[in-house]
Parts: structure tokens; sequence; C-alpha cells
């Protein structure tokens, strides 16, 4: 429990600020949408005029614009964006920063096991992607109702912030286990940060051609496709057994590699 | 019984070496000095010994239990101070000592009065922050971490770097304190003199090897000294022929050399210099090694 305290108060501030963040977006995104419709501009029209080899490299086919739940579904891309990039970083940096501070040989020094350590931290970093989902979320709900002229909207922000929140595992596990078997504290962030970077790409990849159909296994951002969940109305089984199965994999290798590594101190 | 126990302990880096076959008892009860130069291998035994590091082959025991297996049940009876200490910048000095003192399974609140007790011996302030201490400041938390849970055996990677000759005192007078109560300490240096001071027995260790474990006492008896000499006219090298002496090194007026034995015979031979001013050191322990150990080694 006292692992568990320490981090969630030296991740506090840092929290505060993503959800301010994640709120900031989700409002300005929403806004948007507003002032187009209040300015009469058709999105879809001008949505129209562009190529289509753009639109669909950018993932904004299949939503219609002129619903706020549409224009939410494009905004989603960014905000998942946005989450695997603080659950990245938050694994890697739960994991790695004892050594990377080189307090390790004080925290490891004491009657505790690396188990143990890992296992508060991990806990703590999934109270923080909890918190993180929840600012989302009410935030969603807040600011599309705002703006959803009487749309109901609520089934599609909660499938999607339940993909959102799966992804979120995925890329904080990620963060965990590269900090668990790199040895260079100061670079596992980054190597995590590309991993998410790379999957982010192959998204786009899957995006461009229908021949590069098959890579959409390499990329969670693929899973949890906005226009796939939003027309489904449900999470793919595949896609969620896949990512659990990537989760669990990531926890082992974590647990596994951290425990039985020497410490860099 | 043992306290510390380590057989054939072998610790390698990849390729580089860490510590060969290190065999090493420490008795309960007992102040055990670890020395040797900067890499030889001390800080990988101690981290060994705390789990920090694993062994590549070998084994070690802490309270008769394997360093491995028991570790955390091995470290609440252990405390540590480690050569470079640090901790968590954003902390107040009395939230890591707290933080420290949550590991343990002791009284919560004997603890905390001894945190207070052990504050205010070292005159450290407990309200600020980790950030804004000085190293020595900081070197003190670390002594505090390590022995408010007042443990059974205390292990100190050089200990004494960054500390000013009176704190350093008062820390030896503590360290002996501990010791009378019960605590068995092991105590690393690159410092001769530090050793001689605390320890009953010291290993000395070099190049991964634990090369020799002397009673201190026998140390001192061998103990070596560096003699600088100014004299009046250009001395003759026979003059010196004195057992015990070695490395003799003559340059114009002046004469160095280190000796070894009892300090009467030197000073009869001194006697009957003309000098004009002379100095006597503590040669350094790579000086000790080359002209002690390494003929040692040879014979």
């Amino acid at each position: 429990m006292n692992i568990y305290l320490r981090e969630m108060k030296a991740h506090r501030t840092g929290l505060i600020w993503w959800c301010i963040g994640m709120v900031g977006l989700v409002a300005s995104g929403m806004a948007k949408y507003d002032a187009y419709q209040a300015a009469g501009v058709s999105v879809q029209e001008m949505m129209a005029g562009m190529p289509k080899a753009v639109l669909t490299v950018f993932g904004m086919t299949g939503f219609d614009l002129t619903k706020a739940s549409g224009f939410y579904g494009v905004l989603f891309l960014y905000i998942g964006l946005m989450a695997a990039i603080h659950a990245a970083l938050l694994g890697s940096h739960l994991v790695s920063k004892e050594e990377r501070d080189r307090t390790s040989e004080f925290l490891y020094a004491k009657p505790v096991s690396r188990n143990h350590a890992l296992t508060s931290k991990l806990l703590a970093g999934l109270t923080m992607l909890v918190i993180f989902n929840l600012a989302t979320l009410l935030s969603s709900f807040y600011f599309v109702n705002l703006f959803g002229q009487g749309e109901s909207v609520g089934a599609d922000i909660r499938i999607l912030m339940m993909g959102l929140f799966l992804m979120q595992l995925i890329f904080f596990t990620i963060g965990t286990a590269v900090a668990g078997v790199i040895r260079k504290p100061k670079a596992a962030p980054s190597i995590a940060m590309s991993i998410m970077f790379t999957a982010f790409l192959v998204s786009y990849l899957v995006n461009m051609s229908e021949n590069l159909q098959f890579l959409k296994y390499l990329s969670p951002f693929k899973y949890y496709d906005a226009a796939v969940l939003m027309a489904d109305g449900r999470l793919d089984p595949v896609y969620v057994a896949l990512s659990v199965g990537i989760v669990a994999l990531a926890v082992l290798g974590t647990y596994r590699f951290y425990s039985a590594r020497d410490l860099s101190v | 019984m043992n306290v510390i126990e380590t057989t054939k302990l072998t610790k390698y880096y990849g390729k580089s070496r860490g510590i060969i076959d290190v065999d090493m008892t420490v008795a309960e009860g007992e102040i055990y000095g670890f020395i040797g130069p900067n890499g030889a291998g001390k800080s990988t035994t101690i981290r060994t010994l705390l789990g920090l590091i694993h062994p590549t082959s070998g084994s070690a025991t802490i309270f008769g239990k394997d360093v491995t297996a028991s570790g955390p049940e091995i470290r609440q009876e252990v405390g540590y101070l480690p050569s470079e200490v640090f901790y968590y910048d954003d902390m107040r000095v009395i939230d890591l000592l707290r933080y420290s003192a949550s590991f343990y399974r002791k009284d919560r609140t004997a603890i905390e009065a001894r945190i207070k007790s052990l504050a205010e011996l070292f005159d450290l302030d407990l309200k600020k922050k980790i950030d804004d201490l000085s190293y020595g400041n900081k070197k003190k938390v670390g002594i505090i971490q390590g022995l408010a849970h007042e443990p059974k055996l205390i292990i100190l990677d050089e200990p004494t770097g960054g500390l000013d000759p009176l704190i350093q005192q008062q820390f030896f007078h503590l360290l002996k304190e501990e010791n009378a109560k019960g605590a068995t300490i092991l105590f690393s240096s690159h410092i001769l003199s530090e050793v001689q001071k605390l320890c009953d027995r010291v290993a000395i260790i070099k190049d991964g090897s634990i090369i020799k474990v002397e009673q201190i006492k026998t140390l001192l008896e061998n103990s070596t000294k560096r003699f600088k000499l100014e004299l009046v006219e250009t001395p003759v090298a026979s003059a010196f022929a004195v057992d015990g002496v070695s490395d003799l090194a003559i340059t114009n007026h002046s004469v160095s050399f280190l000796y070894r034995g009892r300090v009467n015979e030197i000073t009869k031979m001194l006697a009957e210099q003309d000098l004009v001013d002379f100095l006597v050191e503590e040669p350094d322990l790579e000086e000790i090694f080359m002209h002690y150990y390494k003929k040692e080694d040879e014979q």
C-alpha cells in the first residue's frame, strides 16, 4: 500500500494536467462542430470537396459529419492517440523511474520484493488509467450532449470509451514490459513511445490500402476504430480476445524480466 | 553463529568481472571491514548480498537464509547505507524517512521516536525538501533511514564520503553503540585508517577476489608507513638498509621509503641522520598492495 500511495502522490499533478488536457480536447473539438453548425457550413459538403484518399487516410470516412456523434467519431482518433501516449509513458515511467532517479538502491534494499513493488505500481497505474478514462468519458457526455441538439449519443460514447480503456491497457502494459526488460531506464519511455507511434502509423497504412488489411491485427488503433464501433454498437470479440492476450503477455513479461534481472544502480 | 556467509560467490557483468569465488564469513556481533581499491568488487559483493543484483554462481546467506530466495525477509533486519545516496527529490526529509519506516514490521512509534533523536544528533532539519539538501545532509538522511529500525545487520558501503570530520566521529560513535547493543556491521571502505578505527576483522579484496582476511591487531602490528625525509647532505643508500624498508627512492637531499615493522627500529636509524625535516604518513591502499601483498603473493 505504501508504494501505491507514493506513486499516486508522485503522479498526481501530471495526471491532473492530462485530464484537463482531455477535457479541453473534447470541449474544443465539439465547440468547432457547434461553430460549423451555427455558421451554416455543411461539413459534409466541405468534406466532399476533399480528395477521398485524404479522408480515408485520416480515418474520416464512415461518419455522418452533420451529426454531433459523427463529428465526435472523428475526434475520437485524437482522443485515442492522446490516451495511448499517456498510457505508454505512464507504464514505462512507473517501472523505470526508480532506476532512472537512482532510488532503486534505496527501495530494493527495503524488505520488499520486486514482484510486490511491481504489483503496487501496476495497480497505481491502473487507477490512473481509470481516472483518465472517466475524465474523458464525463467530458464527452457533457460536451457532445451540449452541442448535440438532442441527439442521443450515450450508447456511442459508452462503447468508444470501453474500446479506449482496452487500448489504454495495451499501451500501458507494453510500456511496463519495455521498462521491465530494458536495463537502460532512460531509454524505456522513448522505446515504448516508438512502439506506440509505429502502431499508429500502421493504422494509417491499413486505411490507405486494401492490400494491407492484414496489418490491422498489428495496430491496436484499428481494433477500436470509431466508425466500426459506432456502426456495430459492440466490440469485436476477436479484437477483445487479442487485446486481453497482449495485455496478459505484457504483464507476464514485465514480472518475469523485472524480477530476474540486475537492477542498474 | 555467522550472520553473513558466502560460498564461492561469483558475479560477472556480461563478460566483465565483478567478483570471483568470494568466501566470506561475518560472525554475529562483529564489525567486519571490507577494504580494497575502487573497482575491486566491494559494491558488487554488497549489492549481491542485498539482492539488487543476482550472483552468476555461488551462494550467499544472511541470518542463515539464502539472499536470493528470502530477500525481503532478510532485509527486515538489515540497514543499508550506500556510498552515493539518491532519494525522491519531491519529498520532505520526514516523508522520506516515514516512507522508509513503512516497509518494516517494527513498531512505528518507536521508529518515529528514533528518527527524531537521530535527526537531533546529526542536526538535520526534517522539514526540508530532499532537493534542497547539501550532499552531506543527504548522507545524514541515508544514515537515519539505515539505522532507524534498529537492524541486526548494518551494511555500509564507503559511508563516510561527504561527511565532515565531526559528523564522521558522531557516526562512528553511533555505530559502536549499535554494535554494543548486538548489531553486526559490514563496513566497506578504501581508506585503511577508517577501518582501523572501527573494525575487529578486515577482508582485503583486490581484482574481485579476497586476498587476505586479518585481525585488525595483526594489521596494525604490520602497519606500513611512508617516510619522507629531508637531509642536510646527500644521503647514502646503505644507511637505510634496515629490515622492513622498501620502495626506497633517493633524489638529491630527499629520501622516501615505506617501512613496515617496529617503530623503535626505525627511530634509532633516523636519530643517526642529520635531518632538516621529516614526514610520516599513512600509505594509500594501492601502495600497501604494491609493496606488501603483492610480495606475499610472490613468495
